[in-house]
């Protein structure tokens, strides 16, 4: 593990499905490496890529080929309590449908990623309450899911993602659920964190959240067809500032 | 000190989510559950009341005492189809009582025994069907028992054959109603007609297999010959010093067969009974009994778990994506696995708990209404709440082995 090394590196990734006959190409030779404190936003069709790129940046799914490391950890060949408890320490997730328990109060739903660590009850629930202030939430801890609006579910999700401090926030169009007043709420939110030092990477097909983004790699058919500066990637049309 | 503290808080939030899950579905939850609940009712009632009839059985049996053989004709509770191999010995006999009394060495009282049922009567009480049972001054120390006034049958009464009695409890209280014991002792009572003078009153001792104990009268047996003839087999009661009873078996059995004249190589012509045998009889019956209540709960735990384990497909389908984001968050599969166990424990072991409180109530409510005892005991309970959660994790295991090894991409991207 190497502190000062890139927090993400991709070496030529490929994922391969067998679809009845035929070998699918979902990715094919991705490489690219994500510093800490980045925030960069993977766009692309439907078909391009982006949701195998998330699962195996997000430790869901391993790389048919290539090397992935995260925070120094080479992901080939774990074993899946690995896997998990390294999803558990480095990655935040946070989804388009918010994917809340929809039982469990907000609190009870934000302290969950420090059960599956272990942590003894108090120091959870002092954490929990942290993280759900830190997004704006500390009057709303003992609402359930179905008590609260979208924005705010997507608020829980967040503080749900980044309780257990973890080296990346992982967020799949995250604002594909919410009108655009709230979501320009989280968007405004995602910035803070970014300003306070969190990596963030976003997946989404909307050009004008990526436009938002310091950084935005384009994906099509499953390799990169341009990396740069978020406003340009966005930006359909123009030529590829970087071709991997 | 941190994979347990983890696997507390897991088993925790399992408990936490499995409770939610059941009053989240309430009517489903109790329909699952009902399989199990009739199940464990029918077992437990059953056992309680198989468990109240071995205590009254065990407690009325120490009224045969532990150190004592009964030297018969016939043996106790024979089962097979023999019986005339018993019908056509020779019957026991005073000869026998005498080798016995001469010869044993181990033998610390031998009393005979010999009975009819007759009419014990008094002025204007009339009591029938009493046990008239001939013995000796040896009888209180080879069965138990003792007096409570006067004195008991002595050496000189079977000697003289007098026609002395002692009254057993319940025939003292219903032919001399009132009276004080010492004002009973010496009167005259008619025992089958003849006049009898009363020397003793005995203790009450309750109840044998249902018949009473204190519904008796003793005479000697001597007397018993006189007036009821000679020729009915006696039986011998033969108390041994604590822990020699297998020494007296043996040495009675040789004591016997010389003074009956059995040759070598034959079988005995008499039997030795014991206290044991009928508790090694009972036990078997019982043995039985038990046996078929396993396997009628056997089944009813079966059908009840397929149940379970239906509604534990439906729950594990119905919350797919709850097990892809818990997996996202960093949930093991051993994790998920655990959860879903507990929660079909949880279901099943709920319905053992209720199954477990009718069937005693249902065993209490039997024992009032018939003559049948019900004993509540810590394993009738342990058994019907451990059966029925073993039950659960059996057939929660299959659903929960299956939600354990979805895959959490798909999980996720489930609709």
């Amino acid at each position: 593990m190497t502190p000062d090394g890139a927090l993400l590196s991709l070496d030529g990734i490929s994922r391969l499905y067998q679809v009845g006959s035929e070998v699918v190409r979902a990715l094919d030779g991705v490489s690219f490496e994500v510093q800490r404190g980045e925030w960069l936003a993977v766009v692309g069709q439907s078909g391009s890529g982006k949701s195998t790129l998330m699962n195996i940046i997000g430790c869901l799914d391993t790389p048919s080929g290539g090397t992935y490391r995260v925070n120094g950890h080479d992901v080939r060949g774990m074993a899946d309590d690995a896997l998990a408890d390294l999803r558990n320490r480095e990655i935040g997730f946070v989804f388009q449908t918010f994917q809340l328990l929809p039982r469990s109060s907000a609190l009870a739903n934000v302290e969950l990623p420090l059960v599956y660590r272990g942590l003894p009850r108090r120091e959870r629930r002092l954490r929990a309450e942290a993280a759900l202030r830190a997004v704006g939430l500390g009057d709303r801890m003992h609402h359930r899911p179905n008590e609260l609006s979208g924005g705010q579910r997507q608020r829980v999700a967040i503080a749900r993602a980044l309780v257990g401090e973890p080296s990346l926030l992982l967020a799949d169009e995250p604002t594909g659920n919410l009108d655009s007043a709230t979501g320009e709420e989280i968007i405004r939110l995602f910035e803070e964190l970014h300003s306070r030092g969190h990596t963030l990477l976003l997946v989404t097909h909307e050009p004008r959240l990526a436009a938002r983004c310091p950084r935005a790699i384009r994906l099509m058919d499953g390799r990169i067809v341009a990396d740069g500066p978020g406003r340009e990637v966005a930006a359909f049309g123009t030529a590829p500032v970087v071709t991997a | 000190m941190k994979p347990v503290r983890r696997a507390l808080a897991e088993l925790q939030e399992s408990v936490r989510i499995a409770l939610g899950a059941l009053t989240g579905n309430r009517l489903r939850s109790g329909l699952t559950t009902l399989g199990i609940v009739i199940g464990v009712t029918t077992v437990i009632a059953i056992v309680a009341i198989i468990q109240g009839l071995n205590r009254s059985f065990e407690r009325q049996v120490q009224v045969l005492g532990t150190n004592t053989l009964y030297v018969d004709k016939w043996k106790y509770l024979n089962l097979e189809g023999d019986w005339w191999i018993y019908r056509n010995r020779q019957p026991i006999g005073v000869r026998e009582l005498k080798a016995i009394l001469r010869d044993s060495q181990v033998a610390v009282a031998a009393a005979p025994s010999v009975w009819i049922r007759a009419r014990v009567d008094r002025l204007d009480k009339e009591l029938t069907g009493v046990s008239v049972n001939g013995t000796s001054g040896d009888y209180l120390a080879a069965n138990g028992g003792g007096v409570r006034e006067g004195r008991f049958l002595v050496e000189s009464d079977v000697d003289l054959a007098r026609p002395a009695v002692v009254l057993g409890y319940d025939i003292a209280d219903q032919l001399f109603p009132g009276q004080p014991a010492p004002a009973i002792v010496g009167q005259r009572v008619l025992v089958a007609g003849h006049p009898f003078s009363v020397v003793g009153l005995l203790e009450r001792r309750g109840k044998f297999l249902g018949q009473s104990l204190d519904n008796l009268v003793l005479i000697p047996y001597t007397t018993f010959q006189r007036f009821f003839g000679a020729r009915r087999s006696i039986s011998i009661a033969v108390a041994a010093p604590p822990g020699r009873l297998g020494e007296l078996e043996d040495e009675l059995t040789s004591i016997l067969r010389r003074v009956r004249r059995v040759p070598p190589g034959k079988p005995d012509d008499f039997t030795l009974n014991k206290q044991d045998q009928l508790l090694k009889v009972y036990r078997g019956l019982t043995t039985a009994l038990y046996g078929v209540v396993l396997g009628v709960g056997l089944i009813t735990l079966v059908v009840g778990g397929i149940g379970i384990m239906n509604i534990m497909m439906v729950s594990v389908h119905e919350r797919t994506r709850e097990i892809g984001v818990r997996r996202a968050i960093g949930a093991r599969r051993s994790t998920i696995l655990a959860q879903f166990l507990v929660e079909s424990a949880v279901v099943a072991a709920l319905g053992g708990a209720i199954g477990t409180a009718l069937g005693l109530g249902v065993a209490q409510v039997i024992a009032l209404a018939s003559p049948l005892a019900a004993a509540v005991t810590w394993q009738a309970v342990a058994l019907g709440l451990g059966f029925s959660a073993a039950t659960g994790l059996i057939f929660g295991s299959w659903p929960a082995w299956q939600a354990a090894n979805l895959d959490p991409v798909e999980a996720l991207r489930y609709e």
